[in-house]
Protein backbone atom coordinates (compact mmCIF):
# COMPACT_ATOMS: atom_id res chain seq x y z
CA UNK A 1 0.00 0.00 0.00
CA UNK A 2 1.51 3.39 -0.91
CA UNK A 3 2.51 5.63 1.99
CA UNK A 4 0.20 8.48 2.87
CA UNK A 5 -2.79 6.67 1.38
CA UNK A 6 -6.24 7.68 2.64
CA UNK A 7 -7.66 6.26 5.78
CA UNK A 8 -4.50 5.95 7.78
CA UNK A 9 -3.95 9.69 8.13
CA UNK A 10 -7.43 11.06 7.57
CA UNK A 11 -8.43 12.98 10.73
CA UNK A 12 -12.00 11.81 10.67
CA UNK A 13 -12.92 10.21 13.95
CA UNK A 14 -16.47 8.95 13.81
CA UNK A 15 -17.56 10.79 16.97
CA UNK A 16 -16.89 14.08 15.17
CA UNK A 17 -19.15 13.10 12.33
CA UNK A 18 -21.74 11.82 14.76
CA UNK A 19 -21.75 15.20 16.51
CA UNK A 20 -22.07 16.87 13.12
CA UNK A 21 -25.02 14.66 12.21
CA UNK A 22 -26.74 15.33 15.52
CA UNK A 23 -26.29 19.08 15.05
CA UNK A 24 -27.81 18.95 11.55
CA UNK A 25 -30.74 16.83 12.71
CA UNK A 26 -31.33 19.07 15.72
CA UNK A 27 -31.36 22.11 13.42
CA UNK A 28 -33.84 20.37 11.14
CA UNK A 29 -36.20 19.44 13.98
CA UNK A 30 -35.95 22.87 15.56
CA UNK A 31 -36.67 24.44 12.19
CA UNK A 32 -39.66 22.19 11.71
CA UNK A 33 -40.99 23.30 15.08
CA UNK A 34 -40.77 27.00 14.28
CA UNK A 35 -43.90 28.76 13.13
CA UNK A 36 -44.16 30.38 9.72
CA UNK A 37 -44.74 34.07 9.37
CA UNK A 38 -47.81 34.87 7.32
CA UNK A 39 -47.76 37.45 4.56
CA UNK A 40 -50.63 39.98 4.34
CA UNK A 41 -52.74 39.23 1.24
CA UNK A 42 -52.72 42.83 -0.02
CA UNK A 43 -53.38 43.14 -3.72
CA UNK A 44 -54.67 39.59 -4.07
CA UNK A 45 -58.42 39.47 -4.72
CA UNK A 46 -60.79 37.05 -3.00
CA UNK A 47 -60.45 33.59 -4.54
CA UNK A 48 -63.62 32.47 -6.32
CA UNK A 49 -65.13 29.36 -4.69
CA UNK A 50 -65.44 26.25 -6.82
CA UNK A 51 -66.19 22.55 -6.63
CA UNK A 52 -65.52 19.43 -8.69
CA UNK A 53 -68.40 19.81 -11.23
CA UNK A 54 -67.50 23.46 -11.86
CA UNK A 55 -63.84 22.65 -12.34
CA UNK A 56 -64.67 19.74 -14.69
CA UNK A 57 -66.70 22.14 -16.81
CA UNK A 58 -63.79 24.61 -16.87
CA UNK A 59 -61.36 21.89 -18.00
CA UNK A 60 -63.70 20.57 -20.69
CA UNK A 61 -64.20 24.05 -22.08
CA UNK A 62 -60.48 24.86 -22.14
CA UNK A 63 -58.93 25.11 -25.60
CA UNK A 64 -55.45 24.93 -24.11
CA UNK A 65 -53.73 22.26 -22.01
CA UNK A 66 -54.08 22.86 -18.29
CA UNK A 67 -51.67 22.29 -15.42
CA UNK A 68 -53.82 21.99 -12.31
CA UNK A 69 -52.04 22.32 -8.98
CA UNK A 70 -53.94 21.44 -5.80
CA UNK A 71 -52.38 23.20 -2.82
CA UNK A 72 -52.93 24.64 0.65
CA UNK A 73 -51.15 27.44 2.49
CA UNK A 74 -50.52 25.17 5.51
CA UNK A 75 -48.80 22.55 3.37
CA UNK A 76 -45.01 22.87 3.62
CA UNK A 77 -44.23 20.94 0.42
CA UNK A 78 -46.69 23.20 -1.45
CA UNK A 79 -44.62 26.19 -0.35
CA UNK A 80 -41.56 24.61 -1.87
CA UNK A 81 -43.06 23.80 -5.26
CA UNK A 82 -44.71 27.23 -5.63
CA UNK A 83 -41.58 28.91 -7.08
CA UNK A 84 -41.33 26.08 -9.63
CA UNK A 85 -44.89 26.67 -10.81
CA UNK A 86 -44.21 30.40 -11.16
CA UNK A 87 -41.13 29.67 -13.27
CA UNK A 88 -42.94 27.07 -15.33
CA UNK A 89 -45.72 29.49 -16.16
CA UNK A 90 -43.23 32.19 -17.11
CA UNK A 91 -41.47 29.70 -19.41
CA UNK A 92 -44.64 28.34 -20.99
CA UNK A 93 -46.23 31.68 -21.86
CA UNK A 94 -49.74 31.29 -23.28
CA UNK A 95 -49.24 27.72 -24.53
CA UNK A 96 -50.38 26.20 -21.24
CA UNK A 97 -52.97 27.38 -18.73
CA UNK A 98 -51.96 27.16 -15.05
CA UNK A 99 -54.75 26.71 -12.53
CA UNK A 100 -54.32 26.53 -8.77
CA UNK A 101 -56.92 25.26 -6.33
CA UNK A 102 -56.53 26.02 -2.61
CA UNK A 103 -58.18 23.23 -0.65
CA UNK A 104 -59.20 22.98 3.02
CA UNK A 105 -57.77 26.45 3.62
CA UNK A 106 -59.00 29.87 4.64
CA UNK A 107 -59.20 32.81 2.30
CA UNK A 108 -56.76 35.10 4.08
CA UNK A 109 -54.05 32.46 4.40
CA UNK A 110 -54.49 31.31 0.80
CA UNK A 111 -54.28 34.87 -0.50
CA UNK A 112 -51.23 35.49 1.67
CA UNK A 113 -49.58 32.43 0.11
CA UNK A 114 -50.27 33.76 -3.40
CA UNK A 115 -48.87 37.17 -2.46
CA UNK A 116 -45.75 35.71 -0.87
CA UNK A 117 -44.77 33.60 -3.87
CA UNK A 118 -45.90 36.03 -6.55
CA UNK A 119 -48.38 33.54 -7.98
CA UNK A 120 -50.84 36.24 -9.02
CA UNK A 121 -50.56 35.34 -12.71
CA UNK A 122 -52.00 31.84 -12.12
CA UNK A 123 -55.78 31.34 -12.08
CA UNK A 124 -56.73 30.48 -8.52
CA UNK A 125 -59.87 28.95 -7.04
CA UNK A 126 -60.97 28.12 -3.55
CA UNK A 127 -62.29 24.70 -2.55
CA UNK A 128 -62.67 24.68 1.27
CA UNK A 129 -64.44 21.30 1.27
CA UNK A 130 -61.74 19.58 -0.80
CA UNK A 131 -64.26 18.27 -3.35
CA UNK A 132 -61.83 18.64 -6.28
CA UNK A 133 -59.07 16.32 -5.06
CA UNK A 134 -61.77 13.90 -3.87
CA UNK A 135 -63.45 14.00 -7.29
CA UNK A 136 -60.13 13.40 -9.02
CA UNK A 137 -59.35 10.48 -6.72
CA UNK A 138 -56.51 12.21 -4.88
CA UNK A 139 -55.80 12.23 -1.17
CA UNK A 140 -53.88 14.99 0.63
CA UNK A 141 -51.86 17.81 -0.92
CA UNK A 142 -50.05 18.69 -3.10
CA UNK A 143 -51.15 17.14 -6.38
CA UNK A 144 -50.44 18.27 -9.92
CA UNK A 145 -52.68 17.17 -12.79
CA UNK A 146 -51.86 17.64 -16.45
CA UNK A 147 -54.85 17.93 -18.79
CA UNK A 148 -54.88 18.15 -22.57
CA UNK A 149 -57.28 20.62 -24.20
CA UNK A 150 -60.86 19.48 -23.72
CA UNK A 151 -60.09 18.19 -20.24
CA UNK A 152 -58.38 14.89 -21.12
CA UNK A 153 -56.25 13.78 -18.15
CA UNK A 154 -52.73 13.08 -19.41
CA UNK A 155 -50.77 12.68 -16.18
CA UNK A 156 -51.24 12.91 -12.43
CA UNK A 157 -48.30 13.59 -10.11
CA UNK A 158 -49.02 12.92 -6.44
CA UNK A 159 -46.90 14.77 -3.90
CA UNK A 160 -44.25 17.42 -4.42
CA UNK A 161 -43.25 17.75 -8.03
CA UNK A 162 -39.64 18.49 -8.92
CA UNK A 163 -38.32 20.57 -11.77
CA UNK A 164 -37.45 17.68 -14.08
CA UNK A 165 -40.84 16.00 -13.81
CA UNK A 166 -42.74 19.29 -14.17
CA UNK A 167 -40.75 20.37 -17.22
CA UNK A 168 -41.13 16.94 -18.84
CA UNK A 169 -44.90 16.83 -18.39
CA UNK A 170 -45.34 20.39 -19.69
CA UNK A 171 -43.23 19.52 -22.73
CA UNK A 172 -45.36 16.41 -23.24
CA UNK A 173 -48.58 18.46 -23.06
CA UNK A 174 -47.27 21.07 -25.48
CA UNK A 175 -46.11 18.47 -28.01
CA UNK A 176 -49.36 16.50 -27.83
CA UNK A 177 -51.23 19.65 -28.76
CA UNK A 178 -48.89 20.03 -31.74
CA UNK B 1 -44.53 8.72 -4.81
CA UNK B 2 -43.00 10.60 -1.89
CA UNK B 3 -40.90 7.60 -1.00
CA UNK B 4 -39.30 7.59 -4.46
CA UNK B 5 -36.77 10.17 -3.29
CA UNK B 6 -35.84 8.00 -0.32
CA UNK B 7 -35.45 5.09 -2.71
CA UNK B 8 -33.15 7.18 -4.90
CA UNK B 9 -31.02 8.16 -1.91
CA UNK B 10 -30.88 4.53 -0.76
CA UNK B 11 -29.73 3.37 -4.20
CA UNK B 12 -27.02 6.03 -4.41
CA UNK B 13 -25.77 5.35 -0.88
CA UNK B 14 -25.77 1.58 -1.44
CA UNK B 15 -23.84 1.94 -4.71
CA UNK B 16 -21.34 4.29 -3.05
CA UNK B 17 -20.91 2.10 0.04
CA UNK B 18 -20.54 -1.12 -1.93
CA UNK B 19 -17.81 0.40 -4.11
CA UNK B 20 -15.96 1.75 -1.09
CA UNK B 21 -16.19 -1.66 0.58
CA UNK B 22 -14.95 -3.44 -2.56
CA UNK B 23 -12.00 -1.07 -2.88
CA UNK B 24 -10.88 -1.51 0.74
CA UNK B 25 -7.82 -3.73 0.78
CA UNK B 26 -7.43 -3.48 -2.98
CA UNK B 27 -6.93 0.11 -4.08
CA UNK B 28 -7.77 1.66 -0.70
CA UNK B 29 -6.14 0.67 2.59
CA UNK B 30 -7.73 -1.97 4.76
CA UNK B 31 -10.06 -0.33 7.27
CA UNK B 32 -10.43 2.89 5.30
CA UNK B 33 -14.11 2.38 4.47
CA UNK B 34 -15.52 3.88 7.63
CA UNK B 35 -13.32 6.98 7.63
CA UNK B 36 -13.92 7.70 3.96
CA UNK B 37 -17.63 7.05 4.41
CA UNK B 38 -17.74 9.50 7.31
CA UNK B 39 -16.01 12.13 5.20
CA UNK B 40 -18.45 11.61 2.36
CA UNK B 41 -21.47 11.72 4.70
CA UNK B 42 -20.37 15.00 6.26
CA UNK B 43 -19.66 16.47 2.82
CA UNK B 44 -23.03 15.39 1.42
CA UNK B 45 -24.97 16.78 4.41
CA UNK B 46 -23.19 20.12 4.09
CA UNK B 47 -23.83 20.15 0.37
CA UNK B 48 -27.52 19.42 0.86
CA UNK B 49 -27.91 22.19 3.41
CA UNK B 50 -26.07 24.80 1.33
CA UNK B 51 -27.76 23.73 -1.90
CA UNK B 52 -31.21 23.78 -0.33
CA UNK B 53 -30.68 27.25 1.19
CA UNK B 54 -29.43 28.59 -2.15
CA UNK B 55 -32.42 27.12 -3.97
CA UNK B 56 -34.87 28.64 -1.45
CA UNK B 57 -33.30 32.09 -1.73
CA UNK B 58 -33.33 31.88 -5.54
CA UNK B 59 -37.01 30.86 -5.46
CA UNK B 60 -38.03 33.75 -3.22
CA UNK B 61 -38.63 31.53 -0.18
CA UNK B 62 -37.03 33.15 2.88
CA UNK B 63 -35.29 30.51 5.03
CA UNK B 64 -35.40 32.76 8.11
CA UNK B 65 -39.17 33.26 8.05
CA UNK B 66 -39.89 29.69 6.92
CA UNK B 67 -37.12 27.52 8.41
CA UNK B 68 -39.21 24.36 8.22
CA UNK B 69 -39.02 24.52 4.41
CA UNK B 70 -35.29 23.80 4.61
CA UNK B 71 -35.92 20.13 5.24
CA UNK B 72 -38.09 19.73 2.12
CA UNK B 73 -35.14 18.85 -0.09
CA UNK B 74 -37.50 17.35 -2.66
CA UNK B 75 -38.45 20.85 -3.75
CA UNK B 76 -34.97 21.56 -5.05
CA UNK B 77 -31.28 21.77 -4.24
CA UNK B 78 -28.96 24.12 -6.10
CA UNK B 79 -26.38 21.78 -7.63
CA UNK B 80 -23.57 24.30 -7.89
CA UNK B 81 -23.72 25.57 -4.32
CA UNK B 82 -24.19 22.02 -3.04
CA UNK B 83 -21.07 20.81 -4.87
CA UNK B 84 -19.03 23.79 -3.65
CA UNK B 85 -20.07 23.29 -0.03
CA UNK B 86 -19.42 19.54 -0.18
CA UNK B 87 -15.95 20.03 -1.66
CA UNK B 88 -15.15 22.79 0.83
CA UNK B 89 -16.12 20.64 3.79
CA UNK B 90 -14.19 17.68 2.45
CA UNK B 91 -11.14 19.91 1.97
CA UNK B 92 -11.46 21.17 5.55
CA UNK B 93 -11.91 17.76 7.12
CA UNK B 94 -9.28 15.96 5.10
CA UNK B 95 -6.83 18.85 4.94
CA UNK B 96 -3.94 16.69 6.22
CA UNK B 97 -4.34 14.25 3.33
CA UNK B 98 -6.67 15.88 0.84
CA UNK B 99 -5.32 14.13 -2.25
CA UNK B 100 -5.48 10.76 -0.55
CA UNK B 101 -9.08 11.37 0.49
CA UNK B 102 -10.10 12.52 -2.99
CA UNK B 103 -8.43 9.50 -4.60
CA UNK B 104 -9.96 7.16 -2.06
CA UNK B 105 -13.48 8.47 -2.63
CA UNK B 106 -13.34 9.11 -6.39
CA UNK B 107 -14.59 5.82 -7.96
CA UNK B 108 -17.18 5.28 -5.21
CA UNK B 109 -18.49 8.82 -5.67
CA UNK B 110 -18.92 8.25 -9.41
CA UNK B 111 -20.75 4.94 -8.80
CA UNK B 112 -22.98 6.63 -6.20
CA UNK B 113 -23.81 9.38 -8.70
CA UNK B 114 -24.60 6.71 -11.29
CA UNK B 115 -27.02 5.12 -8.81
CA UNK B 116 -28.68 8.48 -8.29
CA UNK B 117 -29.13 9.01 -12.03
CA UNK B 118 -30.46 5.46 -12.51
CA UNK B 119 -33.04 6.09 -9.80
CA UNK B 120 -34.68 8.51 -12.23
CA UNK B 121 -36.19 5.44 -13.89
CA UNK B 122 -38.48 4.73 -10.94
CA UNK B 123 -38.90 8.41 -10.02
CA UNK B 124 -40.41 9.14 -13.45
CA UNK B 125 -37.64 11.61 -14.21
CA UNK B 126 -35.32 9.86 -16.64
CA UNK B 127 -36.52 10.99 -20.07
CA UNK B 128 -35.24 14.01 -21.94
CA UNK B 129 -35.73 15.63 -25.30
CA UNK B 130 -37.64 13.82 -28.09
CA UNK B 131 -35.62 11.41 -30.19
CA UNK B 132 -36.16 8.98 -33.06
CA UNK B 133 -33.27 6.73 -32.09
CA UNK B 134 -34.09 3.00 -31.76
CA UNK B 135 -33.56 2.98 -27.99
CA UNK B 136 -35.65 6.10 -27.34
CA UNK B 137 -38.45 5.51 -24.83
CA UNK B 138 -41.99 6.90 -24.57
CA UNK B 139 -43.82 7.65 -21.34
CA UNK B 140 -46.76 5.37 -20.57
CA UNK B 141 -49.70 6.46 -22.70
CA UNK B 142 -47.57 8.67 -24.95
CA UNK B 143 -46.34 8.25 -28.51
CA UNK B 144 -43.47 10.73 -28.12
CA UNK B 145 -40.19 8.82 -27.78
CA UNK B 146 -37.42 10.49 -25.81
CA UNK B 147 -33.75 10.11 -24.89
CA UNK B 148 -33.32 8.03 -21.70
CA UNK B 149 -30.91 10.74 -20.63
CA UNK B 150 -30.41 9.60 -17.04
CA UNK B 151 -29.39 6.15 -18.27
CA UNK B 152 -26.80 7.76 -20.56
CA UNK B 153 -25.41 9.68 -17.58
CA UNK B 154 -25.34 6.59 -15.35
CA UNK B 155 -23.52 4.48 -17.95
CA UNK B 156 -20.93 7.19 -18.59
CA UNK B 157 -20.29 7.56 -14.85
CA UNK B 158 -19.95 3.79 -14.38
CA UNK B 159 -17.43 3.63 -17.24
CA UNK B 160 -15.51 6.49 -15.66
CA UNK B 161 -15.52 4.74 -12.28
CA UNK B 162 -14.23 1.51 -13.81
CA UNK B 163 -11.44 3.34 -15.61
CA UNK B 164 -10.44 5.14 -12.42
CA UNK B 165 -10.49 1.92 -10.42
CA UNK B 166 -8.14 0.29 -12.92
CA UNK B 167 -5.89 3.36 -12.88
CA UNK B 168 -5.72 3.32 -9.08
CA UNK B 169 -4.30 -0.20 -9.17
CA UNK B 170 -1.21 1.26 -10.84
CA UNK B 171 -0.70 3.72 -7.94
CA UNK B 172 -0.69 7.04 -9.83
CA UNK B 173 0.57 10.27 -8.29
CA UNK B 174 -1.66 11.44 -5.41
CA UNK B 175 -4.55 13.59 -6.58
CA UNK B 176 -4.65 12.36 -10.19
CA UNK B 177 -7.61 10.01 -9.68
CA UNK B 178 -9.58 12.60 -7.69
CA UNK B 179 -8.98 15.31 -10.30
CA UNK B 180 -10.03 13.02 -13.16
CA UNK B 181 -13.16 12.03 -11.23
CA UNK B 182 -14.12 15.69 -10.88
CA UNK B 183 -13.68 16.15 -14.65
CA UNK B 184 -15.77 13.02 -15.34
CA UNK B 185 -18.60 13.92 -12.91
CA UNK B 186 -18.93 17.49 -14.16
CA UNK B 187 -18.28 16.53 -17.80
CA UNK B 188 -21.03 13.90 -17.81
CA UNK B 189 -23.54 16.44 -16.55
CA UNK B 190 -22.29 19.07 -19.01
CA UNK B 191 -22.48 16.59 -21.90
CA UNK B 192 -25.97 15.30 -21.12
CA UNK B 193 -27.52 18.63 -20.14
CA UNK B 194 -28.62 19.52 -23.73
CA UNK B 195 -30.71 16.34 -23.72
CA UNK B 196 -32.52 17.26 -20.50
CA UNK B 197 -35.70 19.30 -20.21
CA UNK B 198 -35.65 22.01 -17.57
CA UNK B 199 -37.27 25.28 -16.67
CA UNK B 200 -35.37 28.32 -17.86
CA UNK B 201 -31.63 28.55 -17.98
CA UNK B 202 -29.80 25.48 -16.81
CA UNK B 203 -26.80 25.16 -14.52
CA UNK B 204 -24.40 24.38 -17.39
CA UNK B 205 -21.87 26.97 -16.35
CA UNK B 206 -21.51 25.29 -12.97
CA UNK B 207 -20.64 22.04 -14.72
CA UNK B 208 -18.24 23.83 -17.04
CA UNK B 209 -16.58 25.36 -13.97
CA UNK B 210 -16.32 21.87 -12.45
CA UNK B 211 -14.59 20.53 -15.55
CA UNK B 212 -12.21 23.50 -15.56
CA UNK B 213 -11.41 23.03 -11.87
CA UNK B 214 -10.78 19.32 -12.39
CA UNK B 215 -8.50 19.98 -15.36
CA UNK B 216 -6.60 22.62 -13.41
CA UNK B 217 -6.09 20.20 -10.50
CA UNK B 218 -5.04 17.48 -12.92
CA UNK B 219 -2.50 19.76 -14.59
CA UNK B 220 -1.15 20.83 -11.23
CA UNK B 221 -0.81 17.28 -9.94
CA UNK B 222 0.80 16.05 -13.15
CA UNK B 223 3.52 18.66 -12.87
CA UNK B 224 4.36 17.56 -9.30
CA UNK B 225 7.29 15.21 -9.10
CA UNK B 226 7.11 12.32 -6.63
CA UNK B 227 8.91 13.14 -3.42
CA UNK B 228 12.29 11.53 -3.02
CA UNK B 229 12.26 8.45 -0.83
CA UNK B 230 14.04 8.97 2.52
CA UNK B 231 17.47 7.41 2.63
Amino acid sequence: MPPGWPGATLPLPSPTVRRYLIAVLALAFLSAGCGSAGVPPEGVPELPPTDYPALSALLTASDRPVVLNVWASWCIPCRSEAPLLRRAQAESGDRVRFVGVAVRDDQAAARGFIAEFGLTTLEHYFDPAGSIPAGLGAVGVPHTFFFGSGGVLVHHHAGVIDEGALALQIDELARREG
Amino acid sequence: MEFSLLGAVALAVAAFGATLWLEAGRTNPVGSTRRLGDAALAAVLSGLLAGRLADMVAGGNNPFTHPADIIVVRAGVDTGFAALAALALLALYARHDLWGALDGLAPAALVGLAGWHLSGVFRGAWLGTPSGLPWAVAQPGSTITRHPVEVYAALALLLGALALHLRKRRTPLPGIVGAVALVVAAGVRLGTEPLRIGLGTGPEWWYAAGVALGLALLGWRLTRRPEAAPS
